[in-house]
């Protein structure tokens, strides 16, 4: 052997191992998912972390919106294949013509307190119900969401006219100082804030309910959609996503409470450890059932967010199905 | 050295009145930590070498934005100058568009251009073409007509004119709406990456607001105060080095 290809075969050799991820890598799909820096999607950072969508073939790009909601725009749009997003926003859009598609679970409510959700009020504010909420001004992150629709329900379900109440939007990091400076004089909290509120505020602010938990005890909450149309033409792509996802989602089940768990939030959510040891935790789930849509639309047609909606059944991607 | 100016005290009684207010309780929330933590976050994050790396992508796609955007408002002045029906044709387009607040145009251009430096490169390019525009078309109004008409008579071809003669001449509005245009350009590129994506300062500063640590939130806050005000220095420093000639004439700019 010359030298030229002594040094050759060396070099073939070295490069090598460098190639093989390269060449794998080359075969992986990738999708871009739009994701909310929040607890509930711990299962699809697990996923990643753990090699699950690489199993898959898939290459998992998230984008995190903090503030805005470009996930379902986004997804309109061509720029995500799939978004995170609260079940009555998925489905206002679907009311307004836009063909979503449910194509993984991710999380429900608690079936007993503590539940990731929570209403605070000022201490020695008086306000202990819904009744005591009517003409007052009550805040949730966004209207016409999850949060605003379970809170007017559980205005409505302890006494209260939610037509009578005055619905404002403060963003979660402003809601504790808007709520204990008397802007507001309720909010619709959700973790990690309802916690962060009553480590740093618990002087001036209470809990009085958990008003998720209180009205729809394991009822739908968040999940990953698609449009119908590229769920339909690629629906191996949305196999192998939620196959993964399912995982990641097993992984967590397996750790909750854990050190490990809190490591990985932390690390996407950029929340202290310290702080979400003591938040409270949604249900993860694999399955979305045609019950929980249904009671959704349900609600949502009672609370003045009704319209015409395909059945559940149709709503639902087969990944997603139990 | 130079002693501190009074400017300068300023500023620290305004650090140290953030300091007292925090630890007294005089602003009683966790969203108003003490300067001193703030800096410390500042340290930690520019250590561990994020907020550099932050920075110099938050810079990156603002110059990009910035170059295409006087490249193209240097252009379409000189159009306007060179035509009277390009200024009839396009002139009232430009004066519609022109007063749009460009973070108002973020969630549609995110339609057509996504979530990336695409877009967010668009966005910096369309804050500094406006300015770059009108500065183009006044500095044209102002090159003296007996400079281009002793060139003319000299024979000087008609695209040496544009290079020795009109560019020079309208170099200090173009830099005086450069200028204007670079305090913008980082404005809107920082709301930009607060809107979509996740990429520069302005995702930290969003991304940390939610993570509830406002040490980190104050430190995004304070590097972009720190680059702004750098930015305009150099920018300072690079306009006395390429129109000095213009200001030891007496004008200014």
């Amino acid at each position: 052997m010359n030298e030229i290809t002594r040094r050759a075969a060396l070099g073939a050799t070295l490069a090598l191992p460098l190639a093989a991820p390269a060449l794998k890598a080359q075969g992986l799909t990738r999708l871009r998912v739009s994701v909310i820096p929040v607890l509930d999607v711990a299962p699809l950072h697990a996923a990643i972390a753990q090699g699950y969508f690489r199993e898959e073939g898939l290459e998992i790009d998230t984008s995190t919106t903090a503030g805005g909601a470009t996930g379902l725009p986004g997804v309109v749009a061509g720029q995500f294949r799939i978004a995170f997003t609260n079940t009555v926003s998925a489905l206002l859009g679907v009311r307004e013509g836009l063909d979503f598609r449910f194509v993984a679970a991710a999380v429900r409510s608690q079936p007993n307190p503590p539940d990731t959700m929570a209403i605070l009020v000022r201490k020695g504010s008086g306000i202990t119900n819904g009744k005591g909420l009517e003409g007052k001004r009550v805040a949730s992150n966004t209207r016409n969401n999850i949060v605003w629709l379970r809170g007017m329900a559980w205005i409505e379900k302890t006494g209260g006219d939610w037509r009578k109440v005055n619905a404002v939007e403060v963003p979660f990091p402003q809601m504790a100082d808007a709520l204990a400076g008397g802007q507001i004089d309720a909010g619709l909290f959700s973790e990690p804030f309802v916690t962060a509120a009553l480590q740093t505020h618990g002087d001036k602010l209470e809990r009085i309910g958990w008003f998720i938990q209180e009205t729809a005890p394991n009822s739908s909450v968040a999940h990953y959609v698609a449009m119908k149309e590229d769920a339909e033409r690629n629906p191996e792509i949305f196999e192998r996503f939620a196959r993964a996802l399912a995982k990641g989602t097993d992984w967590v089940n397996a750790r909750l409470g854990q050190p490990e768990l809190l490591e990985l939030i932390s690390g996407f959510s950029r929340v202290p450890v310290a702080r979400l040891k003591d938040c409270a935790f949604t249900v993860y789930v694999k399955q979305i059932t045609e019950a929980e849509i249904a009671e959704v639309i349900a609600t949502m047609t009672k609370f003045g967010l009704g319209g015409r909606y395909p059945a559940p059944d149709q709503l639902i991607f087969r990944t997603a199905k139990a | 050295m130079r002693r501190p100016t009074s400017g300068f005290w300023l500023v620290l009684a305004l650090f140290l009145l953030w300091e007292v207010s925090a630890r007294t309780g005089m602003v009683d929330s966790p969203n108003w930590p003490p300067f001193s933590q703030v800096l410390a976050a500042l340290a930690r994050d520019t250590l561990s070498g994020e907020i550099p790396l932050l920075v110099g992508s938050t810079l990156a796609r603002m110059f990009a934005g910035l170059a295409a955007g006087t490249v193209v408002g240097v252009a379409v002045g000189l159009l306007f100058g060179a035509s009277r029906l390009a200024t009839r044709v396009l002139g009232p387009t430009v004066e519609l568009v022109r007063p749009i607040p460009i973070p108002a145009i973020i969630p549609p251009l995110v339609l057509f251009l996504g979530l990336d430096n695409g877009m967010k490169i668009t966005i910096a390019a369309v804050t500094a073409f406006f300015p770059v525009l009108t500065n183009t078309a006044q500095g044209l109004r102002a090159v003296e007509a007996d400079q281009l008409a002793m060139a003319r008579t000299f024979g000087v071809p008609a695209w040496r004119r544009l290079f020795l003669v009109t560019l020079p001449a309208i170099l200090p509005y173009v830099m005086a709406g450069l200028r204007v245009a670079l305090a913008l350009a980082l404005v809107t590129t920082v709301v930009a990456e607060m809107i979509a994506g996740e990429q520069g300062v302005g995702h930290y500063l969003v991304l940390m607001q939610f993570a509830g640590r406002a040490e980190e939130m104050y430190a995004a806050v304070l590097v972009l105060a720190l680059l702004g005000y750098a930015l305009n220095r150099g920018f300072l420093w690079l306009e006395r080095r390429l129109i000095g000639w213009f200001f030891a004439t007496g004008r200014d700019g």
